[in-house]
């Protein structure tokens, strides 16, 4: 695995409840991810927000069945996130992505093989 | 590196109850000491003393709270002594700061070899600055303390204008392995991610100290415009910040 200077970064923004086949949105995309080989996949929850529904979305401190607003990160070269960019199209029903420029300064592994 | 030869010797005397930005200013002192690669510093604790103001600190037992007086200890060169002294005077604030002459006769063994940055100026509070993102793993460690934790002093001890750690729920990386936060939030294996805006010359200058610390994870930069940064320190009653 290959990552430097200048890629691309995707914030992908939906909520917790989402699905994609009966399976958590984001662990759908995360798995996308990994299977297209991409460099890298975080997820964020966020505590309250709104978006494209206008529907607030907020995370509950004592419920499991929360619908917080979630992020998905992506980090790699703009070859690479564009082949994600047709999956995510299909697999996001409502939510927003956004891609922008980023300029990659280190990305390592464990085993000090450097990219 | 300390070598043999002239050098100097610093002693800071401050309070043990003393504060810097709400931490202990004798622990701000030695992790900025510590981050700006000082070979080595001692803290000491006195058993009674009294400073600039004429109160008595004791240990005596039936004050068990006391503000003892502490002081910091470190032999460098001088020409890294003239580097550091700007912000060991204003960490020290209303403490005594000292300097001798003195010679090495032998250096310490194992001497880090980190050449040190000279401090650039602080973030304007508006205008063009860069955005880094660290990505590592809440499991990563530098010197046994989590690698999270020790950039953020990092940070802190080079006058970085600010960061912020962020944990994910989910997420996978450089070592493809998959990191999880589970349903009770016991693990401790979640991803990480840092978010730290400054000046791209400043950032670009904590790179050495970044690299030997971040041994797996991904870093990137890209562009961001500040609109404001700034902290009412007053109505917090605490010291003013110096930054502009």
């Amino acid at each position: 695995m290959k990552l430097e200077g200048k890629a691309k970064m995707l914030w992908i923004h939906f909520g917790e409840d989402d699905k994609w086949h009966d399976k958590p949105l984001y662990r759908a995309i995360v798995e996308k991810c990994r299977e297209l080989d991409l460099a890298g996949a975080t997820v964020f929850r966020g505590i309250e927000g709104y978006g494209a529904s206008t529907l607030i979305h907020r995370s509950h401190l004592l419920s499991f069945s929360s619908d917080a607003p979630l992020m998905v990160s992506v980090i790699d070269s703009e070859e690479k996130v564009q082949k994600l960019l047709p999956f995510l199209d299909e697999m996001v029903d409502e939510g927003l992505i956004a891609m922008s420029e980023v300029e990659v300064i280190k990305y390592v592994h464990q085993d000090g093989a450097r990219s | 590196m300390l070598t043999a030869g002239p050098a100097r010797k610093v002693t800071i005397h401050v309070s043990e109850n003393y504060k810097y930005h709400g931490q202990s200013a004798y622990a701000a002192i030695l992790d900025f000491l510590f981050y700006r690669a000082v070979s080595g510093a001692t803290v000491n604790r006195g058993i009674a003393g009294f400073g600039a103001d004429h109160h008595m600190h004791t240990a005596r037992i039936e004050s068990l709270a006391a503000d003892l007086p502490v002081t910091i200890e470190f032999v460098e060169s001088p020409q890294k002594v003239e580097e550091l002294l700007p912000k060991l005077q204003e960490m020290a604030g209303t403490g005594l700061i000292e300097i001798q002459d003195t010679t090495v006769v032998k250096p310490s063994e194992a001497a880090t070899k980190k050449a040190s940055q000279p401090s650039a100026p602080a973030l304007k509070r508006e205008g063009k600055a860069k955005l880094m993102r660290i990505f590592i793993g809440e499991n990563d460690k530098w010197h046994d303390k989590p690698l999270h934790k020790a950039l953020v002093e990092s940070m802190r001890a080079n006058d970085i204008a600010g960061v912020t750690v962020n944990p994910g729920i989910l997420g996978y990386g450089a070592n493809r392995r998959i990191h999880k936060d589970t349903a009770l939030h016991l693990s401790h294996d979640r991803p990480m991610m840092l978010s730290v805006v400054d000046t791209e010359e400043k950032l670009r200058a904590f790179f050495p100290i970044l690299d030997s610390m971040v041994q797996q994870g991904l870093v990137t930069l890209s562009d961001v415009d500040v609109i404001k940064y700034t902290h009412d320190y007053e109505s917090e009653g605490r010291r003013k910040e110096v930054r502009p």
